[in-house]
């Protein structure tokens, strides 16, 4: 090995271990397992006072609930009197199939099982002599209560949002659709911090194509941990290198279930307080969950106006370096003598002013959400207000520049999904950068190359612009810039092939 | 993506290393602009050359400020774009002409025909033939320009042009209306205006309304003013601010007209045309009138209203016939009242216009928003 040249490390993807722990089940091996860990509780009891005849519960401290715990475990195993009398070789039967009062008890013969058990809140029992263990679910149900959804605010529905547990999401889903043909499929994710992921969809109706291959992407993801959405979104998506959102979330149960009840099929992820929704298709991007709750005129109204935002935001800034620096004539004269006066005595390049203009709309809003709200909300107000104020009054900056940008800035911020803001801002600065190198000709060469790569994503077998083009003779669904009368939305879209394409008489 | 990412470089690549200069637009900076409003254009002093004149509006010339005067340029040249060019050097700024919306063409220039002109604005890059096209009666486009002094004169053309739209002022015209005229008739008419010494005018003005000019073949052959111009505007159903006083007996009468239609019809034996009919159709507000006329009065003022507009409908025709121009197109009137026998006599018609005998019916209707009218 050379001696400038770095020691190379094997490469090669640790194989996943299976099963964990292969050694035998007992105590002594559980308490190796769980060697240093402070929380990992141990207690002998005997059975009914009977020194002769113990077991020993083990746990997991904060993560079994101490009540259930003591009343449904603890206390049975020292105050039932058949307990000590049933013959030895009986015992294990009588407490697994009714002596203990825990909803469930699950006879384990692996280590791995029992290991697992104990992590998701459960407390394991051994008796001596015995190569089983029995594990009883006592988990803790600390979590955070249901409030409402921040981040998509409910005028006129419900007020509920998911949280941080997967199984209270499952049940809020459950009592939205009391239909036994939702179905739940449970995915473990994460070598290390084993994540449940569950797979929701309605039976006979969501595409078990397209359920067959989110489960095989899961059962694939072969990662450390699940700590953040792209844990799952980045292994999930069929597209990587593009700026586009493709699975669509919401943390509102009802727009959901209304989701499983168009045919697409749902993701959960134990920690995350949000649900995904597939595949996800570009008008995803534009809907809230207030669109079926409002008046149907009113609901197409504003879902054009977001669309007319979208073009806004991404056009505006490139559109205006565009006819401010190489087609002036195409510029209403009144404006141009505007523009002209206003930019008078700016000593910078109409190109260069929008350019740093966005990337300060960008740093200060980075900034406002970094910081404390009460300290995010004064960083608006000195950067937006003063500080632009005070570049236009110092001629640094042109005030059409300024309004060009913030209106497609605030534009930006009429989209539902954040995540697609985001990739229209990415987009917003291309564009201006090609507009800045060849005018209308460069906006129209950049748009071109949008709608290409648009038309070119893919999410679980959909065309991401399946709602206006869904080809190879697919039925369409209903349009989607407007919303009609849902009298008259009696078709689930063709593209997500669902079973059944009728949702009403 | 390798490709793709390849492909992004060698654009990339090509440009940086100035290649794509010549397939990309070329960047300017607005502040660095004079933009052009008004354009002026006259025979040259010399045989064979012209002269361009043009004049920023206010602020409208680079770093102009609030209170400068706009700026007016003139050059000389062997042709137009020859002067259009040397204009460049004149200027601090880069001369743009993309906003030029008035263009003014003087008395001589129309006299050797503005043909030239309007083609010259119809295949340059930046001239368009949207702008408003005006005839300085007696004098240059340059004196016109020049005239207008600190305030300039495209507010005053502006005005105009807004205030015809209104119907209170003549009718305007854009150099493509006029262009095609000449390209589908031959002549046409557009407003003239005559410069007029500020102090004179009072106010400042120093461009007035001096009736329309009519063209044939390109050239200027005569102007339109009085009843011959109110004539022009009755024929093309445009007329503008016409007040009509009429004396009464129980006093003067004062009728403002509001709308006028002139239909043709021509009266045909056999295949040969033998007389034009035009019937005019005109509405009529009673403005001032002391108190509600009798049946009588009210019958002389409808007589009196028609006989006026018939007169004037007749001076025009005259006045147009007499120099074989049909610039309102009485022409493709007669085509379309009957294209089977207009295939026969198209070829003549530049002979029957003039020749045809004429029959002038004109029909007015009165009325009054406020008030009773009899």
């Amino acid at each position: 090995m050379g001696l400038l040249k770095p020691e190379r490390t094997d490469s090669a993807p640790h194989p996943r271990k299976e099963p964990r722990f292969p050694e035998p089940l007992s105590r002594e091996n559980l308490k190796k397992v769980f060697a240093g860990c402070a929380d990992y509780m141990e207690r002998r009891v005997y059975l009914h006072g009977d020194a002769g005849r113990t077991v020993t519960v083990c746990y997991l401290l904060g993560m079994t609930r101490n009540e259930r715990l003591s009343d449904y475990v603890l206390r049975p195993l020292a105050q039932d009197p058949a307990l000590s009398r049933v013959a030895e070789e009986e015992l294990f039967s009588l407490l697994q199939y009714g002596a203990l009062y825990n909803l469930a008890a699950n006879r384990r013969t692996t280590l791995d099982e029992v290991v697992n058990d104990l992590i998701l809140g459960s407390c394991a029992l051994f008796f001596p002599g015995q190569k089983d263990a029995l594990t009883l679910p006592v988990p803790t149900e600390e979590k955070r209560s249901v409030g409402e959804p921040e981040n998509e605010p409910a005028l006129k529905g419900v007020r509920e949002s998911f949280v941080e547990s997967i199984r209270t999401n499952t049940a809020m889903v459950r009592r939205h659709l009391k239909a036994p043909e939702l179905k739940i499929r449970e995915h473990i994710v994460g070598r290390r911090s084993r994540t449940m992921v569950d797979v929701l969809y309605l039976d006979g109706i969501a595409d078990p194509a397209t359920v067959e291959r989110v489960g095989r992407r899961l059962d694939d993801v072969d990662i450390d941990g699940v700590e953040a959405a792209g844990n799952i979104e980045e292994y999930l998506v069929d597209h990587l290198n593009t700026p586009f959102p493709t699975m669509p979330y919401t943390q509102r149960p009802d727009r959901f279930c209304q989701a499983l009840l168009e045919g697409r099929v749902g993701v959960m992820a134990d920690g995350l307080p949000f649900a995904w929704m597939l595949p996800g298709t570009i008008d995803q991007f534009f809907k809230t969950g207030q669109d079926r709750a409002f008046h149907w005129m009113t609901a197409s109204a504003l879902n054009v106006i977001r669309w007319l935002c979208a073009l806004a935001t991404i056009l505006i800034p490139g559109l205006y370096i565009a006819l401010v620096t190489f087609h002036p004539e195409a510029i209403p004269v009144k404006l141009a003598l505007s523009i002209v006066a206003a930019k008078q005595e700016v000593p910078f390049s109409t190109v260069f002013e929008v350019l740093i203009m966005l990337l300060a709309f960008e740093v200060l809003q980075e900034a406002g959400l970094r910081l404390p709200s009460p300290i995010g909300a004064t960083v608006s107000i000195l950067g937006g207000l003063v500080v632009g104020n005070a570049a236009v009054e110092a001629h640094i900056v042109s005030p059409a520049v300024l309004i060009a940008v913030a209106i497609a800035g605030v534009a930006g911020y009429a989209m539902p999904s954040q995540d697609f803001a985001a990739a229209l801002r990415l987009w917003r600065f291309l564009l201006a950068i090609l507009a800045s190198a060849a005018g209308l000709f460069g906006l129209a060469a950049g748009c071109a190359a949008l709608i290409y790569h648009l038309a070119s994503l893919e999410t679980f077998g959909v065309p991401y612009l399946a709602p206006f083009t869904n080809g190879a003779g697919e039925p369409r669904g209903h349009p989607n810039l407007l919303r009609p009368p849902l009298p008259r939305m009696k078709w689930r879209d063709g593209a997500r092939h669902t079973l059944n394409r009728r949702n009403q008489r | 993506m390798r490709h793709g990412v390849a492909a992004m470089l060698g654009i990339a690549v090509l440009f940086l290393s100035g290649c794509g200069k010549a397939a990309l637009p070329y960047a300017r900076e607005m502040g660095d602009m004079a933009l052009l409003r008004t354009m002026g254009v006259d025979e040259g002093e010399t045989e064979g050359t012209v002269r361009v004149t043009v004049s920023t509006g206010r602020r409208a010339a680079g770093l102009q400020g609030e209170s400068q005067p706009p700026l007016v340029l003139s050059a000389l040249g062997d042709s137009l774009s020859a002067a259009c060019l040397s204009m460049q050097g004149l200027s601090d700024n880069y001369v743009f002409y993309g906003y030029v919306d008035q263009l003014l063409v003087g008395e001589g220039a129309a006299l050797e025909g503005v043909e030239p002109v309007l083609d010259y604005f119809s295949r340059d890059g930046e001239l368009g033939l949207g702008a408003q096209m005006w005839l300085i009666r007696g004098s240059t486009a340059q004196a016109a320009l020049e005239a207008g002094g600190e305030t300039g004169v495209d507010a005053r053309l502006f005005t105009l042009q807004t205030d015809s739209e209104m119907g209170a002022a003549g009718i305007t015209r854009t150099a493509g209306e006029v262009f095609s005229s000449l390209l589908e008739q031959g002549c046409a008419y557009l407003p003239a205006l005559a410069v007029t010494d500020p102090g004179e005018a009072g106010g400042g003005t120093v461009l007035l309304e001096a009736g329309y000019g009519v063209l044939r073949e390109g050239k200027l052959v005569g102007y339109l003013e009085g009843e011959g111009a109110k004539g022009l505007e009755l024929l093309t159903g445009q007329t503008a601010a016409d007040i009509i006083e009429v004396a009464l007996p129980s006093g003067t009468a004062v009728a403002r007209v509001t709308g006028a239609a002139v239909e043709c019809e021509p009266v045909y034996q056999g295949e040969e045309l033998v007389k034009l009919r035009l019937y005019g159709r005109i509405t009529a507000e009673l403005a001032e009138f002391h108190d509600p006329m009798d049946q009588e009065e009210l019958e002389q003022l409808r007589k009196a209203l028609e006989e006026r507009e018939s007169f004037r409908l007749q001076r025009v025709l005259d006045q147009l016939r007499s120099w074989g121009s049909d610039c309102t197109a009485l022409g493709s009137q007669v085509g379309r009242a009957d294209p089977g026998r207009w295939e026969g006599i198209q070829g003549e018609w530049e002979r029957l216009f003039p020749s045809v005998p004429l029959e002038i019916s004109v029909q007015a209707s009165l009325r009054r928003t406020y008030g009773d009218l009899a």
